[in-house]
């Protein structure tokens, strides 16, 4: 039996849309954020941009190592933070662990509010030095951070719409811990 | 049925071709405009953009405030001592009969914000570097602001 080309070709635009999302749940929410943690990890700029959405804003609150200065914010939108993800692939040694999450599902399932904490471990390059090296740096830093995200449906995939992170910042020697190359 | 196949085929390239021209657009100012002279220097609005690499590391974005005008923005996030900071420029360029000038400028806290300061800081490293001057200044004896010719 022939297939009817017009049924053929509506099915094969049908296909697409299956894999669309409408809503958002718990386990799709948290599924998601183990992506993304994930794309963070392999510090792969295009991954960790596409699961921004296109009106993404970033709010980030940090506490560098210094107490005795105060925190810097710092705002940005999706251009600027797509930029900011490119350097990181410069990064050799990285270590990220999502040591708390808790997603509230709004009630009308269109958006996921999204508490997480992470710590981060990476080298720390003093602000004035141009690295010769990735390697050519004395201290890791190790980040802990609070964010606070909002995420939604956007062309039928769940993206952040926003993020509110609270950073703390310290120090340690290069030699007191062993991070693998990767 | 089969005589049709050729065209439709070249039809698809072409659609194709022109949507992702469409969809890759750069949102910045025509090639007219970053051709113009920049401030009697001797070199292109283009030129001195390349020179100063502005369209590398920082995220750019080109406005049009009215007519003949464009402002480009640079924003970038540095390392500071006590953190991550902003910093962003604000160039608007605008059009005066066969030039361009730079007419305003605006900055985070602690950059230049005056004009011929930025100007002068625009036209270091194509003078520098003798970046290829506009026609007008490939004769001997041309004058520009700031130009030194090359020997």
């Amino acid at each position: 039996m022939r297939p009817n080309p017009i049924l053929a070709t509506l099915l094969a635009l049908c296909i697409p849309l299956a894999g669309c999302q409408r809503h958002v749940d718990e386990k799709s929410v948290r599924a998601f954020v183990d992506k993304a943690d994930d794309a963070a990890r392999k510090r792969f700029a295009p991954e960790i941009c596409e699961l921004r959405g296109k009106n993404f804003k970033l709010h980030l609150v940090f506490q560098g190592h210094e107490h005795r200065i105060g925190p810097t914010e710092v705002e940005m939108d999706r251009a600027l933070f797509c930029k900011q993800a490119g350097t990181f692939s410069r990064l050799r040694q990285y270590k990220l662990e999502r040591k708390f999450i808790d997603v509230d599902v709004a009630p009308d399932r269109k958006t996921a509010r999204v508490s997480t904490n992470y710590v981060e471990t990476l080298p720390y390059y003093e602000p004035d030095m141009m690295p010769a090296t990735p390697d050519d740096f004395d201290k890791f830093q190790i980040v802990d951070t609070h964010d606070e995200s909002v995420v939604g449906i956007e062309g039928g995939d769940i993206v952040f719409l926003s993020t509110e992170s609270t950073s703390s910042q310290e120090l340690i020697s290069k030699n007191s811990i062993k991070l693998p190359y990767d | 049925m089969r005589i049709l196949a050729g065209p439709a085929m070249l039809l698809v390239i072409v659609g194709g071709f022109l949507s992702i021209r469409y969809m890759t657009k750069d949102d910045g100012p025509p090639r007219k405009f970053t051709d113009l002279e920049f401030a009697d220097s001797c070199y292109s609005l283009s030129t001195v953009l390349v020179a100063n690499r502005l369209f590398s590391n920082a995220s750019r974005t080109w406005t049009s405030p009215r007519d003949d005008a464009w402002t480009l923005k640079l924003d970038d996030v540095v390392q500071g001592n006590g953190g991550p900071v902003r910093v962003f420029q604000e160039f608007t360029f605008e059009k005066y009969d066969d030039q361009v000038r730079l007419v305003a400028m605006d900055t985070s806290k602690g950059l230049e914000i005056d004009i011929t300061h930025n100007i002068d800081a625009l036209l270091e490293i194509p003078n520098e570097r003798h970046s290829t001057p506009v026609d007008r200044c490939l004769q001997p004896g041309a004058k520009g602001y700031h130009f030194v010719p090359k020997r």
